[in-house]
């Protein structure tokens, strides 16, 4: 008992005289494997045990920034890996960058392989991007407001030089993708249309074009444009069942904008089965028998029953979401 | 129509005029057009019955501003015009910066007025001046659509542009704004250049260019007519329909318009030097490349001409874009500015120029904004355009072109409707004009041939139709639609058309014609009550404030304070100068003592907010004010946090639960300062429906100058150095004790004073200092 008492006590010792020692030795050292890790690696992947000694323990002079996501595919998390590219953006960009001068690093910590941190930090969403300043604890500012300043590399770059005043110019890769999907597209028209040089009939074909331009008016007159911009939800579920049409005039669902255009469609359908019953624009050459003329009466009735039906839900639905509109036809 | 009414009395005055059906479709078409003028112009007037001839809004201040201005000064000095009222201490060369077009067009007509002795002063010009032009318009949109299809279609357009809100939400009276006078521009051009590709005569193209100078003179959105123009060519190469008429009209076009579009101050060099332009010289060196080929083609017509034609074009369009972009890289060329560029890729803006999207009008289109302001246009425009297409000719080519490119444009951006807007009446007139054409024709076949003439000359003028008209002869009854259909289509659609009118004069009556300087409010019992508070706080303004005192406000309301109240302002609604406009709104998002640094600095002497709260007035300063910290959060970052101005979850409040930064900015301060009104709880705010969390504290730095009556606008005077933070001395020490002094009178050199002596006066002063 004494021996050991003995013992735990020259073990305190000399951890006591070492401790001086390693505090001014272990940030050196800290920042020297910090800085190996990071030449390897641009974003170091960190467990509780790195997560603690490397941005928790005292002994730092720098800032860590740290991304907490859940990568694996089992969590389903669809925007940690979009979260993920920018951040490996603005971490390259940095690396690569003049600035580098080990006052800033960039981790990263898996919930499958960290779940320790997520606790401690009692975070229950990702993915998350806190800062860790040198000194002090983080503040509420310290973590980064997606909803806010959004999920792009510029946006992070903004925050990490709001909270460190360390600059970081974004240098995003330049984006292939888009530029080789054109080509490819491109250069598919052409070989398709050499193939087919002997018969390019099918590019006279003025039905093809009229539907495609009609249809690009539809998409566009329905408000496509503003649903790709502003991301609404596909319909509104609420307590009393499933909501298709949005209430207010500023706003739509997408499912609407589906609705609205079928309702466009539906009228200029009739419309022009209208025309045509009645001779088209090039009337010369029907053949006019009575069985024909019975057919172009129904035809044309169909027509202008589409015309009527569809317009007056057309405009009900939009009397729906105007206030005080007084306006009707047919339905209320 | 004169000419022909002299002729024909001779043989039977009756049947003679019904004979000459070119006379009658002439009478009808003039009739026609004048009343939809008539039209146009009656509907525009709501805001002139309800309030009174004023100008609207905030840019036509300008506009008005600087026309006033220009028939004082003559139109040189306008051109010289620098203007040290605007962007204190920057200022603003006013000739070089605005598109002079409008001011001109109104100079001039104020000018002939009175020439002939017409007595009207310049802003019931200005005021008018848009429902004037919507009739110029309707006609334009009548010559352009009977270039496109027939007669009969462009008086439908016609009529459906004279009204049409999506029109008339820029050319109600008062509405003095460029784009009054410019889509007449747009339509006119486009009407000249279609006639000039199907004469292909170079007269009807430097008429072309000559309206498309007045454009360039009037709008901004020019560059739409120089995209588009091209971009027909372009399309037309394509479809391999190159013709001598397109090269003579396009080439005359681009040159002269070119050259006289650079006569602009404003535009200058842009036309050779940046991107938006391109597109143009671009076509142009190519058409150039395609002649020279055809001209080798015609020279020697054998061999394998085809190919090379199609290789050498290609060839050519490759080494034109690959100049183009050379040049840009080079940086000859300036590259797409951040306006145009946001139409492309829609989230630019967002991201980048807070400035453009924190303007409302730039937000994309939802269907319904379509709808209102359409109508039944926007489900019937898509059938002329089918049967454009289907029926495909130069013109029309053209036409689609321009359908496709407005409807995009229109759904990134809610202020494009309106170059969508005439197209629109366009495709619809002719959608209309081909089904009303048919059903009323037939059905005339076995009428007296007086009678059917007369209506077939209503819908029915142009050539082509009109010799189809007779060829289906004799129909038996069997055959045909029969008479209750065609009567039942007619009904169905003059009720349509009838829901339309209505609509507009609804939409127009309702949306489009408030002032928005004079606010009315509505009692339950429908009582109108108006809210002058704007004009008032203006007038204050000009009549108790120093000649140069400088107004500091969001830049909202800087044209008015510059048209109306004629102070000198800070920043104002021509947005060039970023950083200046950070400037003040970092003032304002500061607290009182760092936005005192930022005031003193820009030498403010007076601060203008617009505060709603006690009336319910949603557009006021509070509700801007994140815009604001957005736009100084972007120049100043080390400052400003728009984080600091949300509450822990993110949300923007005023009340006690609002973040401590911004219950202490200045922009609150000044909204809620000694505010007691606005309902049960005294001081509640009605806009936000909430308490304000910040009440009854004092202000240091400024002093409350004026507040309108219903707190709508409030004025604050900026202390000057020596008035506050001066330590309080009790009364009794302010006495300056004369103790020490020895009394004049008692000293033995006891001399006589003079009055008015001063010499004598100062030499007694350092003598006692001493």
């Amino acid at each position: 008992m004494k021996y050991k008492s003995l013992l735990v006590f020259s073990i305190l010792l000399t951890y006591y005289q070492s401790d001086a020692q390693n505090r001014a030795k272990g940030l050196e050292e800290k920042v020297q494997q910090l800085t190996d890790l990071t030449a390897k690696k641009s974003i170091i992947p960190l467990n509780f045990n790195k997560f603690k000694e490397y941005v928790k323990s005292p002994p730092k002079d720098y800032s860590f920034v740290v991304m907490f996501t859940a990568m694996a595919p089992s969590r389903r998390c669809a925007i940690c890996q979009h979260v993920f590219d920018e951040y490996l953006i603005v971490a390259n960009s940095f690396r690569f960058s003049q600035l580098n001068n080990n006052k800033l690093f960039f981790g990263i910590v898996d919930f499958d392989e960290g779940s320790d941190v997520f606790q401690m930090l009692r975070l229950n969403t990702a993915p998350v991007i806190m800062h860790f300043p040198a000194k002090g604890k983080p503040k509420p500012a310290d973590s980064m407001d997606f909803e806010r300043a959004g999920i792009h590399a510029e946006a992070i770059a903004k925050w990490i030089q709001d909270r460190t005043d360390i600059q970081i110019r974004v240098f995003r890769p330049p984006n292939y993708s888009g530029a080789f999907a054109f080509s490819t597209l491109v250069i598919l028209a052409g070989v398709f249309l050499y193939i087919r040089r002997k018969n390019l009939e099918f590019l006279y074909n003025k039905q093809m074009w009229a539907v495609a331009a009609v249809f690009f008016c539809f998409t566009m007159v329905s408000g496509q444009m503003w649903n790709q911009i502003r991301g609404p939800p596909f319909y509104h579920r609420s307590k009393n069942g499933p909501v298709y049409i949005n209430g207010g005039s500023h706003g739509q669902f997408v499912l609407e904008s589906y609705i609205v255009a079928i309702l466009n469609g539906a009228v200029v359908v009739g419309m022009i089965l209208m025309i045509e019953a009645a001779g088209g624009v090039r009337s010369t050459d029907i053949a006019r028998t009575t069985v024909e003329g019975k057919r172009r009466r129904f035809q044309s009735v169909v027509g202008l029953v589409l015309v009527c039906a569809f317009f007056s839900l057309l405009l009900s639905v939009f009397r729906a979401k105007t206030q005080g509109y007084p306006y009707s036809f047919l339905f209320k | 129509m004169p000419a022909s009414s002299v002729e024909k009395p001779l043989n039977s005055p009756n049947k003679g005029l019904f004979n000459n059906t070119a006379g009658f479709s002439t009478l009808i078409t003039v009739t026609v057009l004048l009343l939809a003028w008539l039209a146009g112009f009656a509907s525009r007037l709501f805001a002139v019955i309800r309030f009174e001839s004023i100008i609207h809004e905030f840019d036509p201040w300008f506009n008005y501003r600087s026309t006033a201005y220009m028939v004082q000064h003559g139109f040189y000095n306008f051109l010289n015009w620098f203007d040290e009222r605007a962007w204190y201490p920057l200022g603003r060369i006013v000739g070089g910066t605005v598109y002079p077009g409008l001011m001109i067009t109104s100079g001039t007509i104020h000018w002939i007025l009175h020439t002939l002795n017409i007595p009207i002063h310049i802003r019931d010009i200005c005021v008018f001046l848009a429902p004037v032009f919507s009739g110029l318009t309707a006609i334009a949109t009548y010559l352009l659509t009977s270039e496109l299809w027939s007669r009969g279609a462009g008086l439908f357009a016609a009529c459906f542009i004279a009204i049409v809100p999506g029109y008339s939400s820029r050319s109600v009276a008062g509405s003095y704004d460029n784009e009054g006078i410019a889509i007449f521009a747009l339509q006119f051009t486009y009407y000249l250049w279609l006639k000039s590709v199907k004469s292909g005569s170079v007269f009807w193209s430097v008429c072309t260019a000559l309206s498309y100078f007045y454009m360039v003179s009037a709008w901004g959105g020019y560059v739409f007519i120089i995209n588009l123009i091209p971009l027909h060519v372009f399309v037309l190469l394509i479809m391999g329909r190159f013709s001598q008429r397109l090269f003579v009209s396009y080439t005359v076009f681009y040159i002269i318009g070119l050259l006289l579009s650079m006569q602009i101050p404003f535009v200058g060099f842009q036309p050779i030097r940046t991107s938006e332009h391109m597109a143009a010289s671009g076509v142009f060196a190519l058409l150039m490349a395609i002649g020279a080929l055809k001209y080798l083609h015609s020279l020697n017509p054998k061999g394998q001409w085809k190919q090379l034609l199609i290789l050498g074009g290609l060839l050519a369009a490759a080494a034109v874009f690959i100049a183009v972009v050379l040049l840009t890289y080079m940086g000859v060329i300036a590259p797409w500015s951040g306006r145009f560029y946001s139409l492309w890729d829609t989230g630019y803006a967002k991201i980048h120029i807070p400035i453009i999207a924190s303007v409302s009008e730039h937000q994309p289109t939802t269907w319904s904004s379509f709808f209102f302001d359409l109508h039944v246009l926007v489900c019937t425009f898509p059938v002329g355009l089918w049967y454009c297409i289907k029926n495909i000719n130069d013109e029309r080519v053209f036409v689609a072109l321009y359908a496709l490119s407005a409807v995009y444009f229109a759904g990134v951006m809610v202020r494009l409707m309106l170059t969508l807007t005439p197209v629109v009446c366009v495709l619809a007139g002719i959608a209309f004009s081909i089904l009303l054409d048919l059903v009323l024709r037939e059905d005339e076949l076995p009428i007296p041939q007086t009678e059917s003439e007369e209506s077939k000359s209503l819908y029915d003028k142009a050539g082509k139709l009109k010799k189809r008209a007779h060829e289906p002869t004799l129909p038996t009854d069997n055959t045909g639609l029969g008479m209750n259909v065609r009567s039942g289509i007619l009904i169905a659609f003059m009720i349509l058309l009838m829901l339309f009118s209505v609509h507009c004069t609804w939409a127009t009556s309702n949306a489009y014609s408030s002032p928005s300087i004079v606010l009315a409010s509505y009692g339950n019992d429908g009582s109108r009550k108006i809210l002058d508070d704007f004009r008032e706080a203006y007038g204050w303004l000009s009549q108790n404030t120093a000649e140069d005192a400088r107004v500091m406000s969001w830049w909202d309301y800087g044209y008015q304070i510059a048209g109306m109240g004629n102070r000198t302002t800070l920043v104002d609604n021509n947005t060039w100068n970023n950083s200046h406009i950070a400037l003040v709104g970092k003032a304002m998002a500061s607290n009182e003592s760092a936005a005192y640094e930022i005031m003193t600095m820009l030498d403010v002497d007076y601060v203008l907010v617009i505060f709603g709260g006690a009336i319910g007035y949603s557009g006021d300063d509070i509700n801007k004010f994140i815009w604001m910290v957005r736009i100084a959060e972007g120049e100043h970052p080390k400052d400003i946090h728009e984080a600091d101005y949300f509450t822990e979850r993110g949300e923007y409040r005023v009340d006690s639960e609002a973040s401590k930064t911004m219950l202490n900015c200045l922009m609150y301060k000044l909204s809620y300062y000694r505010y007691d009104s606005g309902g049960s709880p005294p001081g509640y705010d009605r806009t936000r429906g909430a308490l304000p969390g910040n009440r009854g504290f004092k202000l240091t730095y400024l002093e409350e100058a004026y507040t309108t009556e219903h707190w709508l606008v409030r004025i604050y005077r900026v202390k000057k150095p020596d008035e506050f933070n001066r330590p309080r001395i009790p009364l009794a020490k302010r006495i300056i004790s004369t103790t020490n002094a020895v009394s004049k009178k008692t000293s033995k050199r006891r001399k006589g004073l003079l009055k008015n002596k001063p010499t004598l006066v100062k030499g007694k002063k350092v003598s006692r200092l001493e």
